[in-house]
């Protein structure tokens, strides 16, 4: 798991009330204050919803009698928006009427709580869909992982790559891309076994997390080949990297064959800025898997790396 | 209704978490008798309904339910009004009731310096 991946999990989970009432706001953030979440508030259904895209609770609680905006409103948008539709929301109001609780599931709500507030209730009722939402996160999180490397799965890939594209042409800021294969992998497998290649396979990836940097995403494109989005990268400095990579793995020793070291070829493909990329991410991938294939034919475990447009990388030589 | 005492609390006032909240909803309640009167005054019944239903959800939690229920009164009168089409002469009842019971806590406020 990536270190994005563990804060996540570790920093206490932020509850969205969204209540015209000052009261409320007082009364939940006293009592709710044992529990460990951290609480954020707005004061009416407009606000409330700017607030849960640019915060991306993990639950919101949600009133329904409000000026400007009422609850039903809110909740319509909340669900209607891919960005909020999967926070759990929690219907808080001083009507009990039935339809109203028929009206907020109808839209999307996971529970409803009649205010005045049994407290118990209200805690236990916050915690559970809480849980729920963690789940829920995990899943989705699971869905998005490797299992046998760790890494960033190939969907995941496909979906951030165009992602970071996108936004460092926005910005004109350097992007660089990697495609890593591991050299004559085959024979490790045949040779050794599979939970053996599945050790390297793991035992590589690991090295690939140490040597990233937090803005790094790697992913495990297939089989044994690794793809690394590196957002604010030149070409050069993307070589740096995957040339520490390649060293490294080249230093490995593996457990169930000493004597058979695993080495790695990589091909690496970039822009100093950005906005000169007049290109798709779908023919940048092309590019690096040609630079791969180059590396392969110049003799394997080595790098090659160069500029989008074919100029060639200065490179002070790492020692 | 009977009167209750207004020393009395459905909060325990010695627990510092519950004293914590008595006391906030105390030093809020002479703006809202206050927001009370001027809705009456000037016969805004959106407003009157507005505060008497969030007094109505709030106070029981802060260790009011007296005045949650004559909060409960005055929304139920102004929604039945609403639909009547009567004049706020038929609310001024609830409006007193509810204004008087804050008065009495907010003159019996311990917490006042």
């Amino acid at each position: 798991m990536t270190d994005e991946q563990l804060s996540q999990l570790e920093s206490p989970p932020a509850v969205l009330l969204i209540d015209d009432s000052e009261f409320v706001h007082r009364i939940l953030d006293s009592r709710l204050r044992s529990e460990s979440i951290s609480l954020i508030g707005e004061y009416d259904g407009k606000a409330g919803i700017e607030r849960a895209i640019k915060d991306q609770p993990a639950l919101i609680l949600l009133d329904l009698d409000m000026p400007v905006m009422d609850g039903f409103e809110a909740l319509r948008l909340l669900k209607d928006d891919p960005i909020t539709r999967n926070i759990p929301v929690i219907v808080i109001s001083g009507l009990n009427s039935s339809q109203d609780k028929v009206t907020a599931f109808d839209l999307g709500a996971v529970d409803f709580i009649t205010k005045p507030f049994e407290l118990t209730e209200l805690r236990a009722r916050v915690r559970s869909s809480l849980k729920m939402s963690a789940l829920l996160r995990m899943l989705e999180q699971k869905a998005q992982i490797d299992g046998l490397s760790g890494l960033y799965n190939r969907a995941y890939f496909d979906d951030r790559f165009q992602e970071e594209y996108d936004r460092s042409m926005r910005h004109g800021q350097p992007f660089s891309i990697a495609l890593i294969d591991l050299d004559e992998f085959k024979q490790v497998n045949d040779t050794y076994g599979h939970p053996a290649g599945d050790m390297v396979i793991s035992g590589v990836a690991r090295l690939i997390l140490q040597q990233c940097r937090n803005i790094d995403i790697a992913c495990r494109y297939g089989g044994e080949e690794f793809v690394l989005i590196m957002p604010e990268t030149t070409p050069a400095q993307a070589f740096t990297l995957c040339e520490r990579i390649r060293a490294g793995c080249e230093a490995l020793s593996w457990a169930q064959h000493p004597s058979r070291k695993v080495t790695l070829s990589c091909g690496v493909i970039g822009a100093d800025d950005g906005n000169s990329i007049n290109s798709t991410p779908q023919a940048l991938f092309e590019m690096v898997d040609r630079n791969l294939y180059q590396a392969k034919q110049n003799g394997r475990n080595q790098v090659k790396a160069s500029h989008f447009d074919g100029t060639p990388l200065t490179i002070s030589k790492a020692g | 209704m009977s009167v209750p005492d207004p020393n009395t609390f459905s909060l325990d006032i010695n627990d510092p978490e519950d004293a914590e909240l008595i006391e906030y909803f105390l030093g809020e309640l002479p703006e809202k008798v206050d927001f009370i009167h001027d809705a009456a005054d000037r016969v805004d019944l959106e407003s009157l309904r507005r505060i008497a239903h969030q007094l109505k959800g709030a106070a029981p939690g802060f260790g009011f339910p007296s005045i949650g229920s004559a909060a409960k009164e005055l929304e139920g009168s102004i929604r039945e009004l609403s639909e009547s089409g009567e004049d706020i002469a038929g609310v001024r009842a609830q409006i007193e009731s509810l204004t008087s019971l804050c008065q009495s806590y907010i003159s019996t406020n311990p917490f006042k310096k």
